[in-house]
């Protein structure tokens, strides 16, 4: 039992990361309906630059955070501006995707020349004391109960931003439907933008609150941003509790099929979930069924 | 008659003739080696772009195919001592059989899901490459002999060479055909608009499984070959890095276009090799040339040759058709004016 | 002799002195009067750009300090770089294009196992002289090709090493954590054999990803398997996960490492907990020791050359095997030819150099393993100290 409830456990904490990453994919997919193939690679680049201002610049932990969301967040309209915002207008989602695709393989690179001759993979401190706690009986690092609790505040904020406030409701017209958003008098343009704006800052508060755990090198984005899509396939690419409930399963289910079937499986678990879950849940398990329009 | 001269038939003809030179015109080794791999990934790009840029299905999985054709060949003479030529068709079977199955969760998924699928499908390919050791020979891969082309006096370098030659000028020819045909019309009228074509009598199953059936032939006759000029195969030959080189080939050179995928795939390893020359590093070239293109030339660089060259724009008819459709509503007029 | 007999006799004189031409540029090819060009291939991007790339960067630091007193009998070294991307196709064409494009002297480097195991028939082929300082899959060397020579120790050698340090240490209860990527299985697949020769069961044989960011179920296995000794066939991440895991449930064994972990100051920090390094040996081909005053001097080369980098153990593949390929250089004096250089590289005996743990001893005939001598190494109050 003890087994269990510590795969469990461990489940539970590698999930939140999960849970993280997938978040910035479906605030990012609600609003404009792109998966951000280069998201991982957005998260990687935070990872760095707070890696920067934190440990060769000296900053603190909360400036260096604080850095790494503006970086993100300015990263990111850039790339919407020149590479998304021509290609949104084209019914074809495909080569937005292969310009993601593109985009991710540059910024890999770029992060390759500038930080990889450092050596294998970059440390970064953890917030609060490394020293493992006990709850119930279980040794977790606090940095993952930091993790936890990150994913859960984050989930909850972002929720009330969408319920709540006028950004939010923008955000939510122009995901329900853009033509009429634009017809009521919505910028389109600056909801698309913002939007992934915030994917991109959720994706740095990730990429420091986890880099303690994880350890930064340059190949770290797509290997994350695939479990992440996993995650959020499986709760369904349009909720974002769904992201959450995603996440903490897919991290679960990895734990277990490690420890109960075959340590190699953690591996290929997450490309397994996909498969099965758009084979026969293609909508996750709370995502709304759309009727495609002709 | 200078217009057939300047044609596009043409142009290939010489194009490929002076290829079958290239053995014989002296250049060391190491432009022999690239020769022939220029050839088969204008036999990959061919395929490629009939599932992507013709039949318009995104799917990340040409280059696991190009594995299963690659394993094929190399594990039936590894482990049971079958050659080249009778292991051969087997491998292209085999990469044709699993990219029709692909079809299935084709018919329910497009855009970034069926990307993401068939991309999930092609990483737990290599991962059983990897870890079915028994079978596989795992991540280290594993060594064929060199091609034997006897009795014919050519060494294997110089025989795979002229394999890969004839194979690319055979499938470029079927490739053509197909497109010209009624297939490549309803696997455009597919891309266009599903439903729309669906309405119009297009049978949904049949052409998708066709256009994954036909990408899966190429990508296994590639994978052949491939086998044969390393004499290796390896897992890491065929994983997403692979994937996105042939999807930029296409790109690059011209989706939805024959000649772009002989463009495409002949840049694709030209452009390899000038970067190794440069030190420049692959991922941010070929990251930013795909972008790039997407975002500015998504027609490819064969619209720059269009530009130039009209009459060399690909139809999705023979010429023949053209001059029967011509004349059919001459004919009629003429009946009713007479 | 009739006409056509003497035009004949002509023709074939022609040939047979163009071949033997051939031959005779082959082997001074890429030597000059002002330099001697080497080449290197290996990876520039993707995860093992590390034995490629930064690896070259060493290679080329030692090529620069030698560079500055005047070269080799007066000839400048230049290193000519290839990127292989780590696969089957691009070793294979880096290796053409260097021996019959570029035309260089001699090879180093080969960073990855399967692209250098599919490139070695190439090389053979080219009979250009090689030294292979990272990838570690036996075949490369085994058996011996004439011109294939290795200063890094194989898979199978460190393999067999870890198991005989294990049961020399008392281990009763041995467990196995491995990747099983091509540069694991180089490992794995020896040490499995190796097992079965010495009659010993593992108690636990478990497999870890590269990228995994954790290690429970390994961790919980091997704690419930009571192991008294684990040996790691993983790269320092995964390793730190691993260890990170392990200890976060109080579990900390005799922790045996491999030589992709020499940088030990640093993978205790990247554990993060302390007592990580408490019971943790590793082996190594090469000597990263910070403490060294000869490895200041080559950081401030590194940093004077490569402004963004830092010396690391993966500069030190190819600083090692480029100290190597100078001292030959040098002892075969101001003609070098292919045949000179790999009879000299064959007698290599005891060249003690600041990069490697033990002295580099070239067998030919019998072996071409030049690196027969890693080292075991624990972390001690803040020092590098050997273990015998």
């Amino acid at each position: 039992m003890m087994y269990f409830s510590y795969l469990f456990a461990t489940g539970l904490t590698t999930g939140a990361i999960y849970a993280l990453v997938a978040l910035g994919i479906v605030v990012v997919y609600r609003a404009t309906n792109v998966v951000n193939f280069a998201h991982g690679e957005m998260f990687m680049l935070a990872g760095f630059m707070a890696w920067s201002a934190h440990v060769t610049f000296g900053l603190s932990y909360l400036s260096a955070l604080a850095l790494a969301v503006l970086g993100a967040f300015v990263l990111s309209i850039v790339m919407y501006r020149y590479a998304f915002k021509p290609l949104m207008a084209l019914r074809d989602p495909n080569p937005i995707l292969l310009v993601m695709i593109g985009l991710s393989f540059v910024l890999k690179g770029a992060a390759r020349d500038v930080w990889g001759g450092k050596g294998d993979y970059l440390t970064f401190p953890p917030l609060v004391s490394p020293e493992p706690m006990q709850f119930a009986g279980i040794m977790i690092m606090s940095q993952q109960l930091v993790v936890l609790v990150a994913a859960l505040l984050v989930m909850a904020v972002l929720l009330l931003l969408l319920r709540y406030t006028r950004a939010g409701k923008f955000m939510q017209a122009t995901a329900d439907n853009a033509k009429a958003a634009r017809l009521v008098g919505l910028r389109i343009d600056r909801v698309y933008m913002y939007t992934f704006g915030v994917g991109a800052a959720v994706a740095a508060i990730s990429a420091v609150l986890m880099a303690p755990l994880t350890l930064l090198n340059p190949d770290m984005g797509f290997a994350l941003f695939i479990k992440g899509f996993a995650a959020a396939v499986l709760g369904g690419l349009s909720s974002i509790a769904g992201a959450i409930v995603g996440g903490l399963i897919l991290g679960v289910a990895e734990q277990m099929a490690a420890g109960y079937i075959e340590t190699g499986l953690q591996e290929v678990a997450a490309f397994v979930v996909i498969v099965l879950v758009l084979i026969f849940i293609p909508n996750g398990l709370f995502g709304t069924k759309v009727a495609r329009r002709v | 008659m200078a217009s057939k001269l300047l044609s596009m038939r043409a142009a290939a003809v010489v194009l490929f003739a002076l290829l079958l030179l290239v053995p014989l015109s002296g250049l060391n080794q190491y432009y022999l080696y690239i020769a022939t791999l220029v050839l088969i990934h204008i036999i990959l790009a061919l395929g490629l772009n009939i599932l992507v840029g013709y039949a318009g299905q995104l799917a990340f999985a040409n280059a696991a195919m190009f594995g299963i054709g690659a394993y094929g060949v190399g594990l039936l003479q590894k482990h049971f001592g079958v050659p080249f030529w009778l292991g051969a068709p087997a491998g292209v079977l085999a990469a044709m059989a699993v990219g029709t199955m692909l079809a299935l969760p084709a018919l329910r998924l497009s855009g970034i899901y069926l990307a993401l699928a068939t991309l999930a499908f092609a990483q737990c390919t290599v991962w059983v490459m990897m870890h079915w050791i028994s079978v596989t020979y795992g991540a280290s891969g594993f060594t064929i002999k060199a091609i034997d082309f006897a009795p014919l006096p050519i060494g294997s370098d110089h025989g795979m060479y002229y394999l890969s030659w004839i194979c690319c000028v055979l499938l470029l020819v079927l490739a053509r055909n197909t497109i010209q045909s009624r297939i490549g019309r309803a696997f455009v009228a597919l891309r266009d608009h599903e439903i729309a074509a669906q309405s119009l009598g297009v049978n949904l199953l049949r052409y998708k499984a066709l256009a994954f059936a036909m990408s899966g032939f190429y990508a296994g006759v590639a994978g052949v070959l491939y086998a044969g000029v390393l004499s290796f195969v390896g897992p890491e030959s065929f994983g997403l890095h692979q994937m996105v080189l042939q999807l930029a080939a296409i790109v690059i050179g011209g989706t939805a276009s024959i000649a772009g995928s002989v463009l495409g795939g002949t840049l694709i390893v030209v452009i390899q090799e000038i970067v190794r020359e440069f030190k420049f590093s692959m991922e941010i070239v070929f990251g930013a040339l795909l972008a790039l293109f997407v975002l500015f030339k998504p027609t490819g660089l064969i619209d720059l040759v269009h530009l130039v060259r009209p009459g060399w724009r690909e139809k999705l008819h023979a010429a023949g058709d053209e001059a029967r459709a011509a004349e059919a509503p001459a004919a009629a007029a003429g009946e009713r004016t007479a | 002799m009739t006409f056509t007999a003497r035009g004949l006799a002509a023709c074939l004189l022609v040939v047979a002195t163009t071949g033997v031409a051939a031959a005779q540029d082959a082997e001074t090819q890429g030597i000059t009067d002002k330099e001697i060009r080497i080449g290197m291939f290996g990876p520039f991007g993707g995860p093992a750009y590390l034995y490629g790339k930064i690896s070259m960067n060493g290679a080329e630091a030692v090529f620069d300090k030698v560079n500055e007193s005047g070269g080799v009998h007066g000839r400048k070294l230049v290193l000519v770089r290839e990127d292989d991307g780590c696969r089957a196709e691009g070793a294979i064409g880096a290796v053409k294009k260097l021996a019959y494009e570029s035309k260089v002297f001699a090879l180093m480097g080969g960073a990855c196992s399967n692209s250098t195991v599919a490139a070695r028939p190439e090389i053979e082929r080219a009979g250009i002289p090689f030294i292979l300082n990272s990838a570690t899959a036996d075949s490369i060397t085994d058996p011996p090709a004439k011109n294939i020579f290795s200063t890094q120790t194989t898979g199978s050698g460190e393999s067999r090493a870890q198991l005989d340090f294990a049961i020399k240490k008392g281990a009763k209860k041995i467990a196995l954590v491995a990747m099983k990527d091509a540069w694991g299985m180089s490992r794995y697949t020896p040490l499995m054999k190796y097992l079965e020769d010495k009659n010993v069961k593992l108690v636990e044989n478990l497999e870890l990803a590269g990228d995994a960011v954790d290690a429970t179920p390994q961790a919980l296995k091997l704690k419930a398997s009571g192991a008294d000794a684990v040996i790691l066939v993983l790269y320092p991440k995964p390793a730190a996960v691993m260890m990170r895991d392990a200890l976060k449930l109080g579990y900390n064994p005799m922790w045996l490492g491999n030589s992709t972990i020499s940088d030990l100051k640093a993978f205790g920090a990247q554990v993060g907990l302390p007592g990580a390094l408490d019971h943790f040996v590793t082996i190594s081909s090469t000597r990263f020791d910070p403490s060294d005053p000869k490895l200041k001097a080559w950081d401030d080369r590194i940093k004077k050359l490569f402004p963004n980098d830092e010396l690391s153990p993966f500069n030190f593949y190819g600083l090692g095997s480029a100290l190597v390929l100078v001292e030959v250089l040098n002892r075969v004096g101001p003609q070098p030819t292919r045949t000179k250089f790999l009879n000299e590289l064959g007698k290599l005996k005891d060249f003690k150099s600041e990069a490697y743990f033990g002295p580099i001893t070239c067998n030919a005939p019998t072996s071409h393993q030049c690196n027969q001598n890693p080292g075991w190494f624990a972390w001690k109050n803040d020092k590098l100290v050997e273990i015998q």
